[in-house]
Formats: structure tokens, sequence, C-alpha cells
């Protein structure tokens, strides 16, 4: 009896998790077919911040409530994937054309011992005047930053001054109301970075009205 | 002070802090008591520091943001760092740790119709198998795998349910005695010992042998080492899983041969001891 009562409750559990498993691959694509960059919401927490932006001002996330956000992390003595980045960022607020006014990109610097306001104000307007933000802070508040999209960072004091700082290429993506959305990298192509905007664009207009 | 920053918490959990004091404190004051040997106490705290270590220092920091040292951290978490707690044979200690009226609750608790029932479907060979490699393949299910790395909810319940399911199952394997009422002959746990290794190859083989980047997540985030690419990365992550997580089992299965197969010397000089 006893051995019946666990070869069928083995049976259970095993059902169980190969249903569970099912579930969460077919969740996971039908995720994927509807948009093309990696879906983050619900994982990711709500974006909060205190820093200082490159006009000085001390600015939260709530500062830029009704925009869409595409929040990168880099530093601006970043000779390899910052630049691309922020070239590419710059190129799709271009793409977006009018609807572009309801984006914001927000270039969160790693390394605020060099990057204070003023030079994140040249190196943002380099590529985007209209669109792009330098943001700077502590060092504690950045870190905290990185840590809550675990994004990867480790100061540079901490390791050894001469590397250079290890950082993620991903970019962050947050609807109107600062929910994390997407995770778009290098790898994915403008085009599809500007239909899920887009996109994401149209339902925020959704929401408002 | 330098070395200090390395074993500050990554992430602070208060769960992982929390029941870490309660074990190491629990066997401290049981060890008073029923004086555990010395090799008993090695192992115990050996475990214990090694799990502690890897999910609640700066190392946590790596194991998030390079495959392979994530690796690392589930072989501590679910083979090495259980392995040697269960070794140490720590139920007594802890047990006699406790005070008296907590382990009056325990012992009412592990009298409980339903808790008896889970344990004796946790401890069915079949099942623990099972759960032991399902757990390692479902949470290395790349879309599972992105989703848990990226969601720290969902991260913690993976570094938990490792580290309990590897309690469980080398408590079941190693540990000669019955476990309330279930008891298992050497030869049945030293085949389910044998039966984790097989598919834990081929999970590891499959890592190791794909051409393509299987976790994309340590990419977008961000690696922590410089210098190493995608695939290698991947590479020696497949190789810790296919080679040091089945060589446990091989440990495993000489550990009960020793103790419980071979001629009765052994048996008594452990006994004594």
């Amino acid at each position: 009896m006893d051995k019946r009562a666990a070869r069928s409750l083995s049976l259970i559990t095993g059902r169980f998790i190969s249903g569970l498993m099912m579930v969460l691959a077919v969740s996971a694509c039908t995720s994927r077919s509807s948009w093309h960059l990696e879906q983050v919401t619900g994982h990711l927490p709500e974006l909060n911040f205190s820093l200082t932006s490159d006009t000085g001002q001390a600015v939260t996330a709530e500062t830029y409530d009704g925009h869409v956000l595409l929040m990168y992390f880099g530093f601006t003595h970043c000779e390899a994937e910052c630049p691309v980045s922020m070239a590419r960022l710059a190129r799709i607020t271009q793409l977006l054309g009018s609807d572009a006014q309801q984006v914001r990109v927000l270039f969160v610097t790693l390394d605020p011992e060099r990057d204070t306001p003023q030079v994140l104000h040249r190196y943002v307007t380099q590529f985007d005047p209209v669109h792009a933000v330098g943001l700077t802070g502590s060092k504690e508040d950045i870190e905290a930053l990185t840590k809550q999209y675990r994004a990867a960072y480790r100061p540079r004091s901490k390791i050894s001054e001469s590397r250079d700082i290890m950082h993620s290429d991903a970019i962050y993506i947050f609807d109107s109301r600062g929910q994390a959305r997407l995770l778009a990298t290098s790898a994915d192509s403008d085009e599809n970075l500007e239909q899920d905007l887009r996109r994401l664009l149209a339902s925020a207009d959704g929401i408002r009205q | 002070m330098d070395w200090l920053y390395w074993f500050k918490p990554w992430e602070a959990s208060i769960l992982v802090a929390g029941a870490t004091a309660v074990a190491a404190i629990l066997f401290l004051k049981g060890s008073a008591r029923s004086k555990p040997s010395f090799q008993q106490k090695s192992y115990f705290w050996a475990g214990l520091v090694s799990v502690y270590l890897v999910s609640h220092t700066q190392f946590d920091y790596y194991s998030e943001h390079q495959f392979f040292i994530h690796r690392l951290q589930h072989l501590v978490l679910h083979h090495l760092g259980p392995f040697l707690i269960v070794l140490s044979r720590p139920s007594a200690t802890l047990l006699g740790g406790m005070p008296p009226r907590i382990r009056r609750v325990f012992r009412l608790m592990a009298g409980w119709r339903p808790v008896q029932y889970l344990i004796r479907a946790l401890c069915n060979p079949i099942v623990a198998v099972t759960l032991f490699c399902g757990l390692i393949g479902f949470w290395l299910l790349p879309a599972i795998h992105f989703t848990a790395m990226i969601d720290w909810r969902l991260y913690r319940l993976m570094n938990w349910s490792m580290f309990v399911n590897g309690l469980i199952f080398w408590g079941l394997v190693l540990h000669p005695g019955p476990i309330l009422s279930v008891r298992l002959s050497p030869g049945s746990r030293i085949v389910m010992m044998l039966a984790v290794a097989p598919p834990q190859i081929v999970m590891g083989a499959m890592i190791f042998f794909a051409s393509q980047e299987l976790y994309p997540i340590y990419t977008i985030c961000g690696r922590a080492i410089g210098g190493l690419s995608a695939l290698a990365d991947q590479q020696i992550g497949g190789i810790i899983l296919w080679i040091h997580g089945a060589m446990m089992s091989a440990i495993g299965v000489l550990i009960v041969v020793r103790n419980e197969l071979m001629p009765r010397k052994h048996v008594r000089q452990e006994q004594s001891s």
C-alpha cells in the first residue's frame, strides 16, 4: 500500500515537473515571437534612482515619467562598445522620427570620478543633443543601480587601477511608467529595436488615453 | 583591509545569513554535549563554510556574471557542500544543540503524517534520482536560465533549491541508518549514485559540444572576466558539470563501499571513532 502510494506520488511529481517545464517553455516561446528583443517584464525591478544629470540637475526616475527610456551603462573613456552603442542609439532615435519625442536615452557613467556633468554633457551631445542624457552620481548609487539590473560592473579601484572597467553591453528598455520591459544588445538589429520601441510607444499611448 | 572586501556579501540575504548562523550555533552547542569526532567536525565546518562562501560573498558576483563560475557555485551548493555536511552525520549534534522545547516541536513535526508522506515520497529512489538530475536540467534550460539569472527572486530560489535537494539526495545515499522509517540497502544507494552520473555527463557534454551560445544572458549583462569568449566560458562550464559533477558519485560510491561493504574491521573502526 505504502509502496503504491509512494509510486503514485512519484508519478504525480514527475507529471507536475514535466507539466511545469512545458508551460514555461511554451510561455518562453510565445513571448519571443511577439517581441524581437528579450522580454523582461516583471523580472527586473521598476526604475528607481537619484543621480545628477549632465546639466548638473538632481534627477530621479520620476523626472522622466511618461518617456520610454533606454538605459545604458558606460563611461566616456571607453573606446570599444560605448561609442558604438551610443551612435546606434542616436541612429534609432532618428529612425523613430517624431515618435522619439517620447524617448530618452540615459547614459549612466560607471566612472563618476572622471565623468563630471560637464564631461558627460560634451560626450552625449556629440551623439544626440536632444534625446540623450548623461547621468552621474556617487559610486555607491551607481553600483546599486547596476546591481539592481544585474549589469556586470566592477569599480576600477576594487580590482586594479590599470585595468579597464568591466561592464555590460545591454540596453535596458523601460516603458513610460518606469517598468523594465525589454533587453537589447549589440546583437539585435536596429530595425528590431525600432519596431519594438514603436510598439512600446503605441501601447504607452494606449494606457494614457 | 582589502581582503575583507571579498567576504562582504554581494547581495545580502537574511535567509542565508540566518540559516548559516542557526546551523553554526546549533552545531557548536550540540558539540559540547554529543562530542562529535574531529573528522565529523571538520567535515561539517568545511561543508557549511564552503556553501556560505560561494553564496554570500563577492564570489556571488562572479557566479552571476560568468557561466563557468556559476557552475562552480552549483557544484559546491548541490554536490560538495551537502556531501560534506552529510558525511559529518550532524543530525544528532544539531538536535542536541536545540533548546528542549524546539527539539520537541521538531520531533512532533517529524511524526506528523503529511510530513512523513512527504519524506517517504522524497526518499523514494526513483523520485530522488529524478529530482536530483531534473533540477540540474531544469535550471539549465536556456529560457529558464535566462529568467533565473535576471530575476533575483528566482536566482535565490534556484540556489536554495539546489542546496536543499543536495542535502536530501546525499543524505539519502550516504547515510547508512534509516531516515525516519525509510531504510535503503547499500546496493540500492550505490545504484542511485551511479544513476545520477550519466544524465550529468550527457548534459555537460551537450553544453560542451554546443556550437552556439546557449546562455546569452552572460553576454547581455556582461561577463565578469574579460578576455574569455562566450563559447570558452560555456565549454568550461560544461566540463565542470560533465566531469566534476559525475565525479562526486564515484567518491560517494567509494565511501559507501568502504564504510558498509568492506570487511567488518573497518566498520568496527568507524563505530569506535
